[in-house]
């Protein structure tokens, strides 16, 4: 299956305090792929790099097959971005900002879109500067969906909304994918949100893609495994030793690509296994995250 | 695309447009403040009529930069409020983008160009020009339309840049100045200011249009 996001050594550099070093992502068509990462991460900026609105200092990037910024236009063609902040024109008003934007995508499906428009219960001749937090959040997803695009990003779509109108949010993009084989590139901090949707994960922090696997692998590959007679030197290990520390007379070690026979391992070094506890999304979030800033020795 | 652009701008700048256009439509209207029939006044009449005329006209290039600046900064307003990532997400190149704002914006200058024309054509009609005295309504409207779209194209041009650019057109600015003060305390008797607005005030200066007599009525 091809990538319709690619990106390879990509570099980015913003003043003196925040880089993007050697990014390659590599998201499957037809995927949903959440991409995690505490704010300031450089998700956005990630984001802003793919859809050719900054300049990458190196690297390449291709979207649906294409070179970024060479192609962009057709990009963007087909494909829907929501950005964390809407930045639609604040004078107009519904039904023109509908038109507006129609007006660029020609195979946009109007019918669709006023369908939307009902379910989000959006007023058509409202200003958009009057519009609440939540309804501008609905729009901009009733816009991009309209297109229908092959690629939808979207950039903490639900970020600040409330449950009513994220549940609401997601429901059509869930509605959506289910309709074709859109891929969706979606990113966030809110992990439990992703988990229910995504099929694949990347974690972004401070400018480092620390990890990308499909999503089992991310919810069933990281355990916490309590191990009595630890050796102090860890060689090579059939895992990914994320964490380890101490507790009382034991060890607690965070690990990633846990599979059961990998208990004779540590049989083999002279330690016992005495508990494997599953983590869910988020542990296994924070516990990478805390690894990549603190690699386990 | 086009015509969804231009409601767009409509939509943010009718205010500012109906204003200029309702003051486009006044100034021409002026300028017969004396009104009446000059056929047969006396010299003296004429000439300090003509005169309080042609003072009135000095409005016009003020207008025609009025326009420019306020369609040339609000054109660009919105996007700048939003970092112009609406604009950047559309599948349309940056260049072709920038087009479909500017024809926007030189379509909307027509209206205050349209009602001075037709300010004009009413204040032409509304005195009895004795001989020697001619009205140009067309010419000055043509004249208009022309220095408002010059003004429109360099505050747009201006509008559409990024802070960085800015910076350097005011650096340019502070330049002028300081060197102009150097001059000044060196005592080299020359300066600076004065040439660079000749520069640009002069043809083929491209505020050179501005400069010059805007009367409505002439010899």
């Amino acid at each position: 299956m091809s990538n319709a996001i690619e990106t390879r050594d990509l570099d980015y550099r913003a003043g003196k305090h925040f880089e993007l070093r050697d990014l390659g992502l590599n998201v499957r068509e037809g995927s949903i792929y959440g991409f995690l990462g505490p704010n300031g991460s450089g998700k956005t900026t990630t984001i802003r790099l793919l859809l050719g609105m900054l300049r990458p200092i190196r690297g390449s990037i291709s979207i649906l097959g294409r070179s970024v910024p060479r192609e962009i236009p057709q990009i963007m063609a087909e494909t829907g971005y929501v950005p964390e902040r809407p930045h639609l024109y604040p004078y107009l008003t519904v039904a023109h900002a509908v038109r507006f934007h129609a007006a660029f995508y020609p195979g946009f499906d109007a019918a669709y879109a006023d369908e939307l428009r009902r379910s989000f219960a959006i007023p058509l001749e409202q200003k958009l500067a009057s519009l609440s937090k939540g309804e501008m959040g609905k729009l901009h997803m009733l816009l991009v969906l309209a297109q229908r695009p092959r690629l939808l990003v979207l950039d903490e779509p639900t970020d600040g909304l409330d449950p009513v109108v994220r549940r609401d949010v997601l429901s059509a993009l869930l509605d959506f994918c289910s309709q074709g084989t859109a891929t969706v590139f979606i990113s966030s901090h809110l992990v439990h949100e992703l988990e229910r949707i995504c099929d694949w994960v990347g974690v972004l922090d401070n400018g480092k893609l620390v990890v990308e696997l499909p999503m089992h692998g991310f919810k069933n590959g990281i355990k916490r495994v309590r191990v009595a007679h630890a050796p102090s030197l860890v060689g090579d290990t059939p895992f990914v030793l994320l964490q380890r520390e101490m507790s009382g007379l034991e060890q607690v070690w965070v690990v990633r690509g846990w599979q059961a026979p990998m208990v004779q391992w540590f049989e083999g070094v002279g330690a016992e296994v005495r508990e494997v506890v599953d983590l869910d999304l988020e542990e296994g979030f924070v516990e990478l995250l805390r690894s990549s800033r603190t690699p386990a020795s | 695309m086009y015509r969804q652009v231009l409601h767009a701008l409509w939509s943010a700048l009718r205010l500012p447009v109906v204003l200029l256009a309702v003051l486009a439509f006044a100034v021409p209207l002026l300028t017969v403040t004396y009104g009446g029939n000059l056929e047969d006044a006396p010299t003296g009449r004429v000439a300090e009529w003509l005169f309080a005329a042609q003072q009135i006209g000095v409005l016009i290039p003020g207008l025609a930069l009025l326009v420019g600046l306020l369609l040339g900064i609000g054109a660009w307003m919105h996007d700048h409020a939003g970092k112009h990532v609406y604009a950047l997400s559309l599948p349309v190149s940056r260049g072709r983008y920038v087009w479909l704002r500017f024809a926007a914006g030189a379509t909307l200058l027509l209206a205050p160009v349209a009602t001075l024309g037709l300010g004009a054509l009413i204040a032409t009609l509304s005195v009895t020009l004795p001989s020697g005295i001619h009205a140009y309504p067309l010419q000055l409207t043509a004249r208009f339309w022309l220095a408002s779209l010059v003004c429109y194209a360099i505050f747009f041009a201006i509008s559409i840049s990024t802070r960085r650019a800015a910076l350097v057109v005011l650096g340019l600015i502070g330049g002028v100045l300081l060197g102009d003060l150097l001059l000044s305390a060196l005592g080299a008797g020359a300066s600076v200011t004065p040439t660079v607005f000749m520069w640009l005030t002069n043809w083929p200066g491209p505020l050179s249009i501005l400069i010059g007599r805007w009367a409505l009525f002439d010899v």
